[in-house]
């Protein structure tokens, strides 16, 4: 009953808008998916695993009737899936400080969104429409977006060198060993605990 | 911003003294109108920030309280709950937070660590040991006379003195005193690399507000604090850790492993902390010690990792770099310029010489001090993701080379390229190079929010 | 599309909870109560299941009141949410995850959605697919840190790495014709380690940091 797997944080959160300013979001989001250098900052800043947001428009909220009452809503609703590394101080901190004006243009559509900058307004209005999780797996808890990224780097290096390592000469091998070592060089990390969230 | 008034703000947060010979006594307040007397007659006493245009005094004085040590002067609950939650817990009970586990767990600390009692740090600088002795007794007299308070222990503390001048050395080799951030209104010139970076590339002053409550910080506002403002404005926090040093472990893996690296002794050693041991940084004199920079403001902590992302100048898990690691995050620094400390400190015991006998259980090591406006957004953050991990760097879990709590296992990578004398390489099978013995959280208050304290004239609203 | 983000497949599922007062404990709680004893680790049903990258479950009881000017309104029913990241490309790819759902884990299945509505139980996988479609949401924007490598590639990249870094500190110093036949020697070994179980925390460290899975 844990918002909290190994290294990976899971956030929900969910937001009320106007019908006609979660359109406008959708047009935003359209955009992003169509021009991937937008996303680059979100990239660049490498601790979350998967990120989701999700529209859901007020009349289209499941209905399977046997007997469900139809939902009665004047709001859209934005629900926020996050898996991110870090302590959730330090993930609304970096983004905060990094990505403020990437924040404000998908959440000032969200009814009292108070901005993402100065921070402590913004942490508070995340605790306000942040709900808990009930159930959380992750496949690799042991490891970061950082570390995946890596262990691939050194897959990848190690599989170009093991197809190789029988046909050279000792002295070429040691020469191709020292070429292996250094693309790798970079991305032997650990993996393991995380630090206590706080 | 607003113009600091240095006469309200104690001295030792707005200044290293370069004072070389320090002893910090640890004081329990035994009954609340007593302990109040003894602030008050300790008062005129308190050295503040205002300038030594005139000459350095003899000797210095300075305070702070942990949460437990403001209770005992009788403050108003509401203020109390209002300082932050780490403070009000102090760091024992932030342990598994910090890391602080196995060998460097609580219940290895020093006995007076162990309990509730210390109430306040009292540190006392001098110029000479005469003057730090003399300074030491007046106060011991006060304190006597007022019967303000019990000294339950105290800690001396002397940078070391070769051939009659004084160093900046630490027992394990290395030239310490770079890297203090530049703060907006306290210092009256910045040297480039100790701020913040700028988009141009050029080095700014850090916000006040990261160092000081009350002023504006990195984050477009006023830090969180306690109230009222007057008792938090020109006030700040400190971490205070005992941290013994295993001379005899770290003399025996640096010898041991210089054997098979191809940089050599001093060079690997370099490696482990992003300079080499009379203070040149890798980054700009890759190959050999340079003293013309380390004498240079503006060169010697002039530098950014963007041209060595590989790491093959100051390795990526450096000590340097992973505590401020400038530009190497990418963003301008942004995610830095919120996580720095001000760190004040001197070594502990006795020097031994490089060809001398030494033993892990000799009495040495470094009282660290480190100031910010907050310890779990700026301390209690380096030590848990940059000392204690790695992520951030892409160092997985891998540990600060020096300063981790490796019990045994963990690795330090060396990034190095074809060349002969910087090849890669990894230490592995980590010992605890450095052991926590003890400590806790200080509140270092203003000169205004001491009287009101001694004068028990804090109102929360 | 937008569910799809390379080859990983963001899946959304609100499945509507029955409203039935005469339960007791209501059908969310009984819910929730079954996810606290669920184990999330090696033993998770999602790692008996293939292709499930990070996945969680989440009650959710009403949307939030954020406040005046802000209306006040609530759900006539409260959801379980499903956020899946998996292996799958395409439709037929979201099929075949869910089939694979349905024949590894349907008695956990049967457990967590019985008290949903509509729901027809996972032993008629057909309905099942179809019942879970019937309760997705569209993803409208989904991002992947590494959207190009399966679960099993990245178990098998993770044990590598390790594997890696070991031998690179234990081989140094080792002179040429030896090092070669250590390496190779190492690499057939590695190639025929077991897949590390998805779900698991890998080799225990030797030091506690006091993390959350000790």
């Amino acid at each position: 009953m844990s918002n909290i797997n190994g290294k990976v944080y899971a956030m929900n959160a969910i937001t009320p808008m106007k019908p006609w300013k979660s359109w406008v979001l959708r047009v935003i989001f359209f955009a992003l998916g169509e021009f991937p250098a937008l996303q680059q900052d979100l990239i660049n800043l490498s601790f979350i695993e998967f990120a989701r947001w999700v529209s859901v428009p007020r009349r289209k909220f499941p209905y399977l009737a046997h007997g469900q009452a139809k939902e009665d809503l004047r709001y859209d609703y934005l629900l926020f899936f996050s898996n991110f590394n870090g302590t959730w101080n330090q993930y609304i901190d970096a983004f905060s400080a990094v990505l403020a004006s990437g924040l404000n243009l998908i959440w000032r559509w969200s009814e009292k969104f108070p901005g993402s900058m100065p921070v402590t307004l913004f942490k508070e209005y995340i605790a306000r429409v942040q709900f808990d999780t009930d159930y959380y797996y992750t496949a690799y808890p042991h490891a970061t977006a950082n570390d995946l990224k890596s262990a691939h780097v050194v897959q990848a290096s190690f599989e170009s060198l093991s197809a190789q390592a029988g046909n050279y000469t000792p002295e070429e091998f040691a020469e191709a060993f020292l070429g292996f070592v250094l693309q790798v060089q970079a991305h032997l990390g650990e993996t393991g605990e995380a630090p206590v969230v706080f | 911003m607003s113009k600091l008034n240095e006469t309200d703000i104690q001295g030792f947060v707005l200044r290293g003294y370069n004072l070389l010979f320090a002893r910090y006594f640890f004081l329990h307040f035994e009954e609340p109108a007593r302990a109040r007397r003894l602030i008050e007659q300790l008062l005129p006493s308190i050295t503040t920030g205002q300038r030594w245009d005139s000459g350095k005094p003899q000797s210095t004085v300075n305070i702070g309280f942990t949460h437990r040590g403001l209770s005992a002067f009788e403050l108003p609950p509401a203020t109390m709950i209002s300082f932050p939650v780490e403070f009000q817990q102090g760091m024992r009970a932030r342990a598994s937070i910090l890391g602080d586990t196995g060998r460097n767990a609580p219940e290895h600390w020093e006995h007076i660590w162990r309990g509730d009692r210390v109430h306040a740090w009292l540190g006392v600088n001098g110029i000479t040991p005469a003057a730090l002795d003399a300074r030491s007794a007046a106060l011991r007299n006060l304190i006597d006379e007022t019967r303000g308070a019990v000294v339950l222990d105290s800690q001396d503390a002397a940078g070391q003195i070769v051939d009659g001048r004084p160093t900046a050395k630490e027992h394990f080799g290395y030239t310490d005193g770079f890297g203090n951030p530049d703060y907006l209104g306290v210092e009256r010139s910045t040297q480039p690399g100790q701020g913040k970076l700028m988009p141009d590339g050029s080095w700014a002053p850090l916000a006040t507000g990261e160092l000081l409550l009350g002023y504006a910080d990195e984050a477009g506002e006023l830090p969180v604090a306690p109230i009222p403002h007057i008792l938090a404005s020109n006030g700040t926090f400190m971490a205070y850790r005992k941290l013994h040093q295993n001379l005899a472990t770290f003399r025996n893996y640096l010898e041991e492993k210089s054997r098979l690296y191809g940089g050599g002794k001093e060079k690997l050693a370099a490696k482990f902390i992003g300079r080499w041991r009379d203070g040149t940084p890798l980054e700009l004199s890759p190959d050999a010690e340079n003293p013309d920079i380390v004498k240079d403001p503006d060169r010697s902590t002039n530098f950014t990792y963007g041209a060595d992302a590989e790491g093959t100048r100051c390795p990526i898990g450096a000590h340097t770099r992973r505590v401020h690691p400038r530009d190497a995050f990418g963003f301008n620094g942004k995610l830095i310029d919120r996580r720095r400390i001000t760190r004040r400190g001197l070594p502990y015991g006795s020097f031994a010489g490089e060809d001398e006998q030494v033993s892990d259980s000799d009495d040495r090591g470094v009282v660290f001090m480190a100031l910010n406006a907050s310890l779990s957004r700026q301390f209690e953050f380096v030590q848990q993701q940059w000392i204690e991990y790695g992520n951030d760097a892409h160092q997985g879990n891998d540990k600060d080379m020096l300063m981790g709590n490796h019990g045994g296992s963990g690795k330090f990578v060396v990034q190095g390229d074809r060349s002969a004398n910087n090849p890669p390489f990894i230490c592995a099978h980590l010992p605890n190079f450095v052991e926590l013995r003890g400590g806790d959280y200080f509140f270092l208050p203003s000169i205004t929010a001491l009287e009101m304290i001694a004068m028990k004239l804090v109102d929360p609203r | 599309m937008p569910n799809q983000n390379g080859s990983v497949y963001g899946l959304t599922i609100l499945s509507p909870i029955l409203d039935d007062e005469k339960a007791s404990p209501s059908h969310d709680l009984q819910i929730r109560l079954y996810l606290s004893t669920l184990p999330t680790g090696a033993n998770s049903p999602f790692a008996k299941s293939p292709g499930t990258h990070l996945c969680r479950l989440v009650v959710m009881d009403d949307v939030v009141y954020v406040g005046a000017p802000s209306i006040e309104e609530h759900l006539q029913s409260k959801y379980l949410v499903f956020e899946c990241n998996l292996d799958a490309t395409g439709e037929e790819g979201l099929e075949a995850y869910l089939r694979g759902l349905a024949e590894h884990m349907p008695d956990h299945l049967d457990a967590i959605w019985s008290h949903c509505v509509g729901y027809p139980g996972a032993a008629d996988v057909q309905a099942f697919i179809r019942y879970m479609k019937a309760c997705q949401v569209e993803t409208t924007f989904f991002f992947a840190a590494v959207n190009n490598k399966s679960v099993t590639e990245s178990l098998r990249a993770l044990q590598t790495q390790r594997a890696v870094a070991d031998f690179i500190a234990s081989s140094q110093g080792m002179e040429a014709s030896r090092l070669q036949a250590k390496f190779v020697e190492f690499a057939a070994k590695l190639k025929a380690e077991p897949l590390p179980k998805p779900g698991s925390m890998g080799p225990k460290r030797d030091i506690k940091l006091g993390g959350r899975n000790e």
